[in-house]
C-alpha cells in the first residue's frame, strides 16, 4: 500500500505545481475559466474483450470496463477489506442463508430501478447451464444449481433440458432484500460478492441477451455511450442518474482496444492514449524514466506458476516436482527478464491475499541446485524430451521459460528440452483438456481476495494438473464452512501446505501491475482491486 | 555480348582468356573484393568452428542468469545477454544458422533458377508460358507476409524448414533472369551451329548455352546470399523464424527489444555482426559483377 501512497502524493504535488505555476502566470493564462469548464473524456488502453455480460466474463480485459458500468453489491477498498457499494449489509448467522439489504434509490442507465430482483435474474441467468456463461461455476454453491446444470446421462454427451431456470436458494424477499442459501456453509461470500460476475442486470438484459453483450446497461458512474465497436472502441460517458457513492469525474472513458501491450505502451508515450494500466514488465525502467510522476506500481494478485502434468507418469513424483522447483531460481528470473518489477513467490496466494504467509513453501521453492539435483537423482530423473508448454501471447513467457530451460539443463542435466508455443487462444484449451506432457506456464489473475479463489479454483476438482487429492478437497470444504474468516484462514493455509507438499504446481512470481498515465489526467488512483476510474479528472 | 559469347567458344572455364580467368584477372586488383573476402572468410569460419572462436563452450551452455544484461566487461568482451550467457559466445555460435541458411537458400534458388531458365528460355511454347506464370505467380507473395502466414501455419521449424520457406519465396528473381539470358544465347550463332552438327537438346542447353548465359545469374545469386541472411533475421526477430534452442542473431535482436534503451550492447553487437556479413556478401556480389561484366573491361 505504500506505492499507493505514494501514488497519491505524487497527484497531490503535481496539483500543487499546477496551482504554483497558474499564480506564476500573472494573469495572462486562464486556468480558472479552464477548470470551471465540462469535465472532458479521457481514453483507457484495453485488449480485446471476449464478453460485456457480467455473468459471461471472467476476462480481466472485460472486467476493466465493467468495473466502470457496474457497482457490484461489494468492493474490496484499497486496504482489501471488503466496502458495501451497491448492498447496504450482507448479514448471516449460520454463513449458509445470507441477507442481503440493497440500497435504495439506485437506478440502472435505461432508468430501471436496481432492485433484489435484478440481482436475482442476472445470477439466475448465469447459473443457468444451457446459457453456458462463463461464471456459471461461481454459483455452483447456491442451492438449486444442480437443478439447473443436470448432468448428461450415462452414454450420451447431451445434457438434459433444465426443469426450472430460477436457483431455489434465491429469495426475493422484498426490493431491497435478498436472502441467497448456499448448499454449505461459506464465510467467504461477501467477498465474492465483489466480483463483477455477480453484477446485477436490469430486464432489458434478458429480453436480448446478444444485443445487450455488445451495449451492456449497467448501474454504475459510467454507461455505453454507442456500442461496442469490435477491435476498436467501447466509449462511455457519464450517467447523470447515479446515486451511488462514486460519481464520475469526467464525461466519459474511450476504452481504445490495441492487439498488445507493447503496442498501446508506444501510443502512451507517444500521447495517444491517457492511462495504460500493463506496461510490459521489459518496459519498466524506461517508463519509470519516461513517466516519472505518472508511472504508477501497484501490488497484483495475479501469480504465475508453473504447473505439471500429474497424471503423465514421468511427473507423477512428487520429489521430481520439487527437484525442479528447487532448480529454478525465481529472483534471477525476475532481475532479467522483469526488471525485478515482480516479487518472487513462496507461497501459493498472493502477498495481498489474507492469511498469505511469505515462506509457506519453504525449502521446496528455494533455489538450491546442489539439493535439487540429489533430489532429482533420488527421484529416478526424467527420461525423454522434456517439453515447455506457454502461449505466444506475450514474448516475456518465451523469454523467462528460455532462463528456466537453461537453469534445468545447468542445474539438473536435462538434455533435451523443448519450446510448445501455444496460440494464446488455444492454450487454456490445451489445458483443460490435459494435452500437455510437460511443465507448462500456468497463471491465475485473482478475482476476489480470498486464499479460496486461488487454491480451490486452481487445486480443486478438474484441476489443469489432473492432481487428485481428498484430504485437500476436504480442507477445502472445511475451511468455506467456518464460521468466521478469520476461522477459516488456519484450515486454508492446511490445503496450501498439503498442495506445497506434493507440488502439483509450483509457485514462481507475484505480478506488480505497471500503469501510466498521461500528463492530460490528475487524481489516478489505480489499486490492487480497481482502477478507480470515476475519481479521474481531465485536465 | 558478342564477346562473351566468343570467349566461351573454347568451354575450359579456368584457362587463361576466359571470361572466368578474366574476372579473377580484374577481382584481385580491387580492394573491395579481398575485404569482403576477408569478412566472409572469418564469419564462414565462426559458422564452421565456432568452437576455437568462442571463449565457453557450446550454445546455451555456461549461462548464469544473474549476470543478465551485464556490459561489456573484463572476461567478457561483449558483456552478457538477457540470459546471462557470455555475449561473444552466443553471437559467434550465431553465425551458423545464418550462413548456412544464406549459402544453402542461395544454393537450392539457383538450382531452381538454372533448370526452370534453361527449360523456359531454350524450349519456349507453353513450356515457357508454363514456367514464367507459375514464376509471377509466386513473384506476387510479398516476402514478409508470406513467410509469416507459412511459419504460423507450420509451427516447430528448425533451419531446414526455414531453409524450404525462404526458397519457395525467393527463386523467381534468379529464373526470370535466366531465362532472358537463355533467350538471348539461344538465337546466337555457335548455338546455330552445335544444332546443324546434331547436338541434342540437353548438351546445346549444358555445354553451350548454360556457360554463356550463366554469369549474370551468378551476381544476382552473391547479392542473394546477403538478402537472404537480412530476410531470414527479420523473420527471427518478428518471432516466426527460428525457436530456441537453435541461436542465431535474429534472435538475439528479438531478445533485445524490450531492453535496448537502457542495454544498447545487447542490440549493438548482433547488428554489427549480421551487418558485416550481409555488406560482405553485397560488396562480394558487386564487385563480381563488375568483373564478369565484359562491357566494362
Amino acid at each position: 500500500m505504500t506505492v499507493l501512497m505514494r501514488a497519491q502524493g505524487a497527484a497531490v504535488l503535481l496539483s500543487a505545481l499546477l496551482a504554483l505555476s497558474a499564480c506564476g502566470g500573472g494573469g495572462s493564462s486562464t486556468p480558472g475559466g479552464q477548470s470551471g469548464d465540462a469535465p472532458k473524456r479521457f481514453s483507457v488502453a484495453l485488449t480485446e474483450p471476449d464478453h460485456l455480460t457480467p455473468g459471461n466474463t471472467s476476462s480481466s480485459y472485460s472486467i476493466a470496463v465493467l468495473g466502470a458500468l457496474f457497482d457490484t453489491l461489494v468492493v474490496i477498498g484499497p486496504d482489501g477489506k471488503p466496502q458495501m457499494r451497491a448492498a447496504e449489509s450482507i448479514t448471516s448467522d449460520d454463513q449458509k442463508v445470507w441477507t442481503i439489504k440493497i440500497r435504495p434509490g439506485q437506478k440502472f442507465h435505461n432508468g430501471e430501478a436496481v432492485t433484489a430482483e435484478s440481482f436475482a435474474d442476472a445470477w439466475n441467468a448465469a447459473a443457468y447451464g444451457p446459457n453456458a456463461w462463463t461464471n456459471n461455476y461461481y454459483f455452483a454453491n447456491v442451492e438449486g444449481y444442480d437443478k439447473l446444470n443436470p448432468e448428461a446421462p450415462e452414454g450420451s454427451e447431451e445434457a438434459p433440458k433444465p426443469e426450472t431456470d430460477k436457483l431455489s436458494g434465491l429469495n426475493v424477499v422484498d426490493p431491497t432484500t435478498l436472502e441467497v442459501t448456499l448448499t454449505a456453509p461459506f464465510s467467504q461470500f461477501p467477498i465474492m460478492l465483489a466480483y463483477t460476475g455477480f453484477a446485477p442486470m436490469p430486464k432489458a438484459a434478458l429480453q436480448d441477451p446478444a444485443g445487450y453483450d455488445t451495449a451492456p446497461i449497467g448501474n454504475g458512474p459510467f454507461m455505453l455511450d454507442g456500442r461496442w465497436e469490435r477491435n476498436k472502441l467501447i466509449k462511455t460517458k457519464r450517467f447523470d442518474g447515479y446515486a451511488g457513492p462514486r460519481p464520475a469525474k469526467s464525461a466519459g472513458v474511450n476504452f481504445k482496444i490495441y492487439a498488445n501491450r507493447e503496442t498501446a505502451y508506444t501510443d502512451l508515450r507517444a500521447g495517444n492514449v491517457d492511462l495504460l494500466q500493463t506496461i510490459p514488465p521489459a518496459s519498466t525502467s524506461e517508463a519509470k524514466t519516461l513517466l516519472g510522476d505518472r508511472f504508477v506500481s501497484i501490488p497484483g494478485g495475479t501469480m504465475d506458476y508453473l504447473g505439471f502434468p500429474a497424471y503423465d507418469k514421468r511427473f507423477a513424483g512428487a520429489d521430481l516436482r520439487k527437484a525442479i522447483s528447487m532448480a529454478i531460481d525465481r529472483q534471477a528470473i525476475v532481475d532479467a527478464v522483469f526488471n525485478g518489477a515482480f516479487k518472487p513467490m513462496s507461497s501459493l496466494v498472493a502477498p495481498l491475499v489474507p492469511g498469505y504467509r511469505a515462506t509457506a513453501c519453504g525449502e521446496s521453492c528455494t533455489y538450491d541446485p546442489a539439493k535439487a539435483k540429489a533430489l532429482y537423482d533420488e527421484a529416478g530423473g526424467f527420461t525423454g524430451t522434456l517439453n515447455l508448454y506457454f502461449s505466444n501471447a506475450d514474448p516475456s513467457y518465451e523469454q523467462w521459460m528460455t532462463a528456466v530451460a537453461n537453469q534445468l539443463k545447468q542445474n539438473l542435466g536435462i538434455a533435451d528440452i523443448k519450446f510448445r508455443k501455444i496460440p494464446s487462444a488455444d492454450y487454456l484449451a490445451t489445458l483443460r483438456a490435459h494435452k500437455q506432457d510437460g511443465p507448462f506456464r500456468n497463471n491465475w489473475v485473482m478475482d476476489y481476495p480470498s486464499p479460496q479463489n486461488y487454491l480451490e479454483s486452481m487445486w480443486g476438482a478438474e484441476n489443469r494438473m489432473g492432481w487428485k487429492s481428498p484430504e485437500f478437497l476436504d480442507l477445502i470444504k472445511r475451511a468455506n464452512s467456518a464460521p468466521t474468516m478469520e476461522a477459516s484462514i488456519p484450515l486454508y493455509q492446511k490445503a496450501e501446505d498439503l498442495a506445497l507438499a506434493e507440488m502439483p504446481m509450483a509457485p514462481l512470481w507475484n505480478w506488480q501491475d505497471q500503469a501510466g498515465h498521461s500528463e492530460k489526467i490528475t487524481n489516478v488512483r489505480i489499486d490492487a482491486y480497481s482502477p478507480n476510474l470515476d475519481t479521474i479528472t481531465v485536465k | 555480348m558478342l564477346d562473351l559469347g566468343t570467349a566461351a567458344q573454347a568451354p575450359a572455364p579456368a584457362a587463361r582468356g576466359s571470361l572466368w580467368w578474366d574476372a579473377w584477372y580484374e577481382l584481385r586488383r580491387r580492394v573491395v573484393f579481398w575485404l569482403s573476402a576477408a569478412i566472409l572468410l572469418i564469419a564462414v569460419a565462426m559458422a564452421l568452428f565456432p568452437g576455437p572462436f568462442a571463449a565457453l563452450g557450446g550454445p546455451q551452455r555456461g549461462c548464469d542468469l544473474r549476470m543478465s544484461k551485464r556490459p561489456p566487461q573484463e572476461g567478457a568482451l561483449f558483456g552478457y545477454d538477457l540470459q546471462g550467457c557470455d555475449y561473444w559466445s552466443q553471437i559467434v555460435h550465431g553465425a551458423r544458422a545464418s550462413i548456412l541458411i544464406g549459402l544453402a537458400v542461395t544454393i537450392f534458388a539457383l538450382l531452381i533458377a538454372i533448370v526452370l531458365g534453361l527449360l523456359g528460355g531454350y524450349f519456349g511454347g507453353w513450356a515457357d508460358a508454363l514456367i514464367s506464370r507459375i514464376t509471377d505467380v509466386f513473384f506476387g507473395i510479398p516476402f514478409v507476409l508470406g513467410a509469416t502466414v507459412i511459419l504460423v501455419a507450420f509451427p516447430g521449424h528448425g533451419v531446414w524448414a526455414m531453409t524450404l520457406v525462404l526458397v519457395v519465396l525467393g527463386w523467381t528473381t534468379m529464373t526470370r533472369l535466366m531465362r532472358a539470358q537463355v533467350i538471348a544465347v539461344r538465337g546466337m550463332d555457335f548455338v546455330a551451329a552445335a544444332r546443324m552438327l546434331g547436338a541434342s537438346h540437353l548438351r546445346i542447353m549444358v555445354k553451350h548455352i548454360l556457360p554463356n548465359a550463366i554469369a549474370p545469374v551468378f551476381v544476382l545469386a552473391m547479392l542473394n546470399v546477403g538478402n537472404v541472411i537480412a530476410g531470414e533475421a527479420t523473420l527471427d526477430y518478428l518471432g516466426v523464424g527460428l525457436q530456441y534452442p537453435e541461436v542465431s542473431w535474429g534472435l538475439q535482436l528479438n531478445a533485445a527489444r524490450s531492453f535496448f534503451t537502457e542495454h544498447p550492447h545487447l542490440l549493438i553487437f548482433p547488428s554489427l555482426f549480421l551487418t558485416a556479413t550481409v555488406l560482405g556478401f553485397l560488396m562480394l556480389g558487386d564487385v563480381a559483377r563488375d568483373a564478369l561484366d565484359p562491357r566494362l573491361h
